[in-house]
């Protein structure tokens, strides 16, 4: 009888003890140092533009919300990390556009964190979903930085908005976002000119984002899957996309190649078309240069497709 | 020590707290029964039809789908329970098609135009849906539950041994286990959303069953079952805090770490 009541207390403090111990190990080793002022970004295209706007100033830390991998945020879920991560933060930088569904409870629990939404300033296209209805909450199109011209908006507004949140830094922060302006302009170029050879037509997208691809380019969407995370297809929607290729004479369907594959390889063997996987640029290693290396990329594909 | 303090500062990290100190005690007295009664597949069914008492909650464009969620596991438990006693097919069966049957009409209508990712959260469970006002909702049960096994354990416990005898004994023994149901049902919805619908059914059974592994009466069941229970859940949410996983699955995988030594230590002492 006591051995028991003995047995229950060192079984629980030793669970007790090798947990808290596994997890004073595994915290010990993200510590940061001193900063005075913290920005938050909620996803990589976010992070990238304020990447390049920070610069190397000092004293500003500059952390992103969501893991690398989760992409997209639809359906993201913040956890008690980002909570912390918010609640010490100056700035918090997101798309907008309804990307961020969690924004209101954000802004409910710290009412004086700044919340820069990059989208705030540029109209956004349609929601491009048949039906109308879609997960971005029937906000319009908010991935907008597939769009060099509109990315390029999105930057002087979040320079417009850390200038105005950290003035002693605005000078530094303007500076980098002309240079970085700079360097986004021959993208920009290079996607006009994509968009005299390509001579209109239609296509048909298996995402969302490429609405702004197509509209660069001079095309018409002729109809919009919109694959990603989670979709589960009916059989309904993949007779549209057929119908709709043979009724526009469709040549081109611009895919994802995570989530798009396997619709891309089922049309390249029902219908002549032609698939080019884009990136929707949400992924990657937070390098500086990645919108401009994966911009870079998708048009060098679109080139090879549209340009004989 | 600052590893207890630095996440009270947060409230939503209190907000948790607070519920999971009232919620893991009834979980674990709810968990007595259910393992006595060998409920398991019971509950497990209820908590997969909170993904249909949402689905109900958006096609009737309820703003707030908890109720809808609790109205339908209640009518749910009822029903499982009535359909389960008079049919001749022996229950788990029933429970199976009962539970399949509700996955598929919720999955169908949350998937409609392919929207189910903004629900998939329910399945592990995300704590920062725990409001104020969730937790005077799990006070209002807490001491609901309270009453009710304070007044009816004992013809619960009888019920369990036997049904014919509590019968005798002139217990009303529909009642007894459509209460019982009820309020399984009410608990499990309330918890949901920040659980998980994966793993709700652990959070009962486990405390409960390690529990039962080393304790020799009724009043011991209790006992380790409460203790196993509010050690999980507080554990688990400090420990899901620091290293960033969600915590419903942290609370479970110490439970079943507290199952398995119960369990050797049982039966070295037999």
């Amino acid at each position: 009888m006591r051995r028991k009541y003995g047995f229950v207390a060192a079984m629980l403090s030793v669970i007790l003890l090798l947990s808290l111990g596994l997890t004073a190990l595994y915290t010990g080793q993200e510590k940061g140092g001193k900063r005075a002022f913290k920005i938050v970004t909620s996803f990589f295209p976010m992070y990238v533009i304020a990447e390049n706007i920070v610069g190397d100033a000092a004293q500003v830390s500059l952390e992103n919300l969501s893991e690398p991998k989760t992409g997209c945020l639809h359906d993201y879920q913040l956890t008690p990390a980002d909570m912390k991560l918010l609640s010490d933060a100056d700035v918090f930088i997101v798309n907008g556009g309804g990307i961020e569904s969690f924004l209101a409870d954000v802004a409910a629990e710290y009412p004086k964190l700044q919340i820069i939404s990059a989208c705030g300033d540029i109209e956004l296209l349609e929601s491009g979903s048949e039906e109308g209805e879609h997960s971005h909450e029937e906000e319009g199109n908010a991935h907008a930085w597939m769009s060099v011209s509109r990315y390029m908006q999105l930057v002087d507004t979040v320079a417009g908005g850390l200038a105005a949140a950290d003035t002693a830094r605005a000078k530094l922060y303007n500076e980098n976002a002309k240079a970085y302006r700079q360097r986004l302009l021959p993208l920009q170029k290079e996607m006009e000119a994509l968009k005299e050879n390509a001579g209109g037509g239609a296509v048909v997208s298996l995402h969302e984002a490429y609405a702004y691809v197509a509209q660069d380019m001079g095309l018409q969407v002729a109809y919009t899957l919109n694959l990603d995370e989670e979709r589960q297809v009916s059989a309904g929607e993949v007779a549209d996309v057929l119908a709709a290729i043979g009724e526009n004479g469709v040549k081109f369907v611009l895919a994802e190649e995570i989530y798009g594959k396997e619709m891309g390889d089922m049309l390249l063997r029902e219908t002549d078309v032609r698939v080019i996987y884009l990136d929707t640029l949400v992924r990657g290693d937070y390098e500086k240069n990645s919108y401009l290396d994966g911009m870079r990329e998708n048009i060098r594909l679109l080139r090879e497709a549209f340009v004989q | 020590m600052e590893m207890f303090t630095v996440w009270w500062e947060y409230g939503f990290m209190r907000n948790a707290f607070f519920a999971i100190l009232i919620i893991t005690p009834l979980f674990a007295l709810l968990g007595t029964m259910i393992v006595n009664n060998k409920m398991a597949f019971f509950s497990d069914a209820l908590g997969h039809c909170a993904l249909t008492g949402i689905a109900v909650g958006v096609v009737l464009g309820i703003s707030d789908t908890s109720l809808s969620m609790v109205l339908f596991a209640v009518v749910f438990a009822l029903l499982l329970n009535k359909i389960s006693k008079k049919s001749a097919a022996s229950t788990d069966t029933i429970i199976s098609v009962f539970s399949s049957c509700s996955i598929a009409v919720g999955l169908a209508i949350l998937s409609k135009g392919g929207n189910f990712s903004k629900y998939s959260g329910l399945l592990v469970g995300d704590i920062l849906s725990i409001t104020g006002r969730e937790i005077f909702y799990l006070i209002l049960i807490f001491a609901a539950t309270l009453g009710f096994w304070f007044f009816a354990f004992n013809k619960l416990n009888a019920v369990s041994l036997n049904r014919t005898l509590a019968k005798s004994r002139g217990i009303n023994v529909n009642l007894i286990e459509n209460l019982f149901a009820v309020f399984l049902a009410l608990i499990v919805m309330l918890s949901i959303k920040w659980v998980g619908i994966l793993i709700i059914n652990a959070l009962l059974i486990l405390p409960a069953a390690s529990s039962r592994n080393i304790a020799v009466n009724m009043r011991e069941y209790h006992f380790f079952s409460i203790v196993f229970s509010l050690f999980c859940g507080m554990l688990g949410l400090i420990i899901s805090y620091f290293t960033n996983v969600a915590t419903g699955p942290m609370i479970v995988i110490l439970a079943s770490v507290i199952y398995f030594c119960t369990y050797f230590y049982g039966k070295k002492i037999g």
